[in-house]
């Protein structure tokens, strides 16, 4: 999966699931969507099902907990495919 | 500080109706909102009573994601009546986020239908999914689910009590609502009880063999409250709020008065945790008469209790007959909803506010044949025209919990 592709799937999912409006690459999703810690949660679940495959160690979850926009999302899932070496 | 409480407005999903017309329409003309039990794909094979207090019609539920994901569907009853009470109130957004605004809201148990998933989850050993249990699935099912659900969707910030006692969850939220008030803590409360349709506890009841089950090809002649061939409670779903302020800055701002909360009481039978106590019953009536400082005469209309059990009927019966000779009469309301556990004292409180204001009382439905242990009560005779000013709400749970309101009309407020 490409870093366009990623982006596009995590846009698809903020808009459909969490009905966000618009979102760009830069929005903080705090500030400019309303996105709190249970929605960090909630996606991560889904890009565990949806992006990834596969189960995401509890460290792994601390570390997205820094997430402030969706650039930041992509590369986190970048970074962690490195890491499990998938592609 | 003894200050004086009203409601100023009100609302209530259920299984006869939302809107304040479709629901005395269908008190009026003795329409029953109990239908067949819906296949679950669990319990409802298994369970012998086939028959709910269904809530059949569409709500337009308008609650964005951001609230959404944390309720679960007993959350959206209890944020959808709570909006229309707020809504209907007119208080300002200031007043509701002043911490002067407190919630006491209930359910029987928070979302069983959210739990279920848990459990499935588990018992499936989906390990896929267990990373969502413990965040949004706990939220959206925990006991307080309603309570704080409202205050997180209406920015409210005074104090919560989320009461949690089944059949006396939302009597005993108004009470203590009430009662917050009446001393002083709170100038204002959001009460109310709200519960899902769920099976789970058609099976507890089924199983202690107080559910009604032979009906079930004619849903709407159960439950029949005091009748001779009652044969058990039906449950069903529901949710109802009222909003409760301090009678002068109520009056000084303008605001309707539906009613005037005048007594409440709150007991425990200190026993059995099932079987009804003439004693506790009893004694919760004259404790409300007392809270209220009003001798039996005063009160007009009894909406018992009266969930069609075999033994609990006749109880409450006798407490009414110790307490209010044959003077009021008396109906009992599930006998058109059902048994709407943790919302029954609310919407039954709803109902007999309506009925005061309407100038009618509606009777007991499918009350043909009164049991003779029941017969020494004032039974409301059909839907007659009454001015009747006070009203006892009467409601006793599982665990021998009881309460009594007495609520006042407004028209005499």
């Amino acid at each position: 999966m490409t870093r366009e592709e990623t982006t596009a799937k995590i846009i698809a999912i903020l808009s459909d699931d969490f009905e966000f409006e618009n979102p760009g690459p830069t929005d903080n999703l705090r500030d400019d969507h309303g996105f709190d810690s249970i929605d960090a949660i909630e996606l991560l679940g889904k890009i565990e099902q949806t992006i990834l495959g596969f189960s995401l160690t509890r460290e792994e979850k601390e570390r997205a907990m820094t997430i402030r926009t969706i650039d930041d999302i992509v590369n986190y899932i970048e970074a962690i495919r490195l890491a499990h070496n998938t592609p | 500080m003894k200050r004086r409480v009203v409601i100023t407005a009100c609302s209530a999903i259920t299984p006869i109706g939302y809107d304040k017309a479709t629901i005395l329409d269908n008190l009026r003309n003795g329409r029953s909102g109990i239908r067949p039990l819906r296949d679950d794909g669990l319990l409802s094979q298994r369970i012998h009573s086939q028959v709910f207090g269904t809530v059949d019609y569409p709500i337009d539920f308008q609650f964005k994601r951001h609230f959404r994901k944390t309720m679960g569907p007993v959350a959206f009853y209890a944020c959808q009546v709570a909006g229309d009470v707020l809504a209907r109130s007119g208080l300002s957004q200031e007043f509701i986020s002043s911490g002067r605004l407190g919630v006491a809201f209930g359910s029987t148990h928070g979302s069983p239908t959210v739990q279920r998933d848990i459990y499935r989850t588990f018992f499936q050993e989906l390990d896929s999914k267990f990373s969502t249990i413990g965040s949004v699935d706990y939220l959206r099912s925990m006991v307080h689910t309603t309570a704080v659900n409202i205050t997180r969707m209406f920015g409210i910030t005074g104090r919560v009590i989320a009461s949690s006692t089944a059949c006396t969850t939302s009597s005993q939220s108004i009470g203590f609502g009430y009662e917050m008030i009446k001393y002083g803590m709170q100038d204002a409360m959001l009460c109310g009880g709200a519960d899902e349709y769920d099976t789970t506890t058609v099976a507890v009841f089924d199983n202690l063999l107080a559910c009604s089950v032979n009906y079930n090809q004619t849903p709407q002649r159960t439950p029949r409250p005091f009748d001779r061939d009652r044969d058990g409670l039906v449950v069903g779903e529901g949710g109802a709020a009222v909003l409760l302020e301090e009678y002068e800055s109520a009056k000084r701002r303008g605001a309707e008065i539906l009613a005037e909360i005048v007594g409440f009481s709150c007991n425990n039978n200190g026993g059995d945790m099932i079987l009804p106590n003439l004693d506790g019953i009893t004694t919760t009536l004259r404790l409300a008469l007392e809270d209220a400082a009003l001798p039996a005469e005063a009160v007009d209309f009894v909406s018992a209790h009266a969930t069609a059990t075999k033994m609990g009927d006749v109880i409450e019966a006798q407490a009414i007959a110790a307490v209010y000779g044959d003077r009021p009469h008396v109906s009992g309301m599930k006998s058109y909803l059902g048994h709407t556990m943790g919302t029954c004292g609310a919407i039954e409180l709803i109902l007999a506010i309506y009925m005061m204001e309407q100038g009618f009382l509606a009777p007991t439905l499918n009350l043909d044949n009164v049991d003779e242990r029941c017969r020494m009560l004032r039974h409301t005779p059909g839907v007659i025209d009454s001015d009747a000013a006070i009203a006892a709400i009467q409601n006793f749970a599982f665990g021998g919990v009881n309460t009594c309101l007495l609520v006042k009309s407004g028209k005499r407020v």
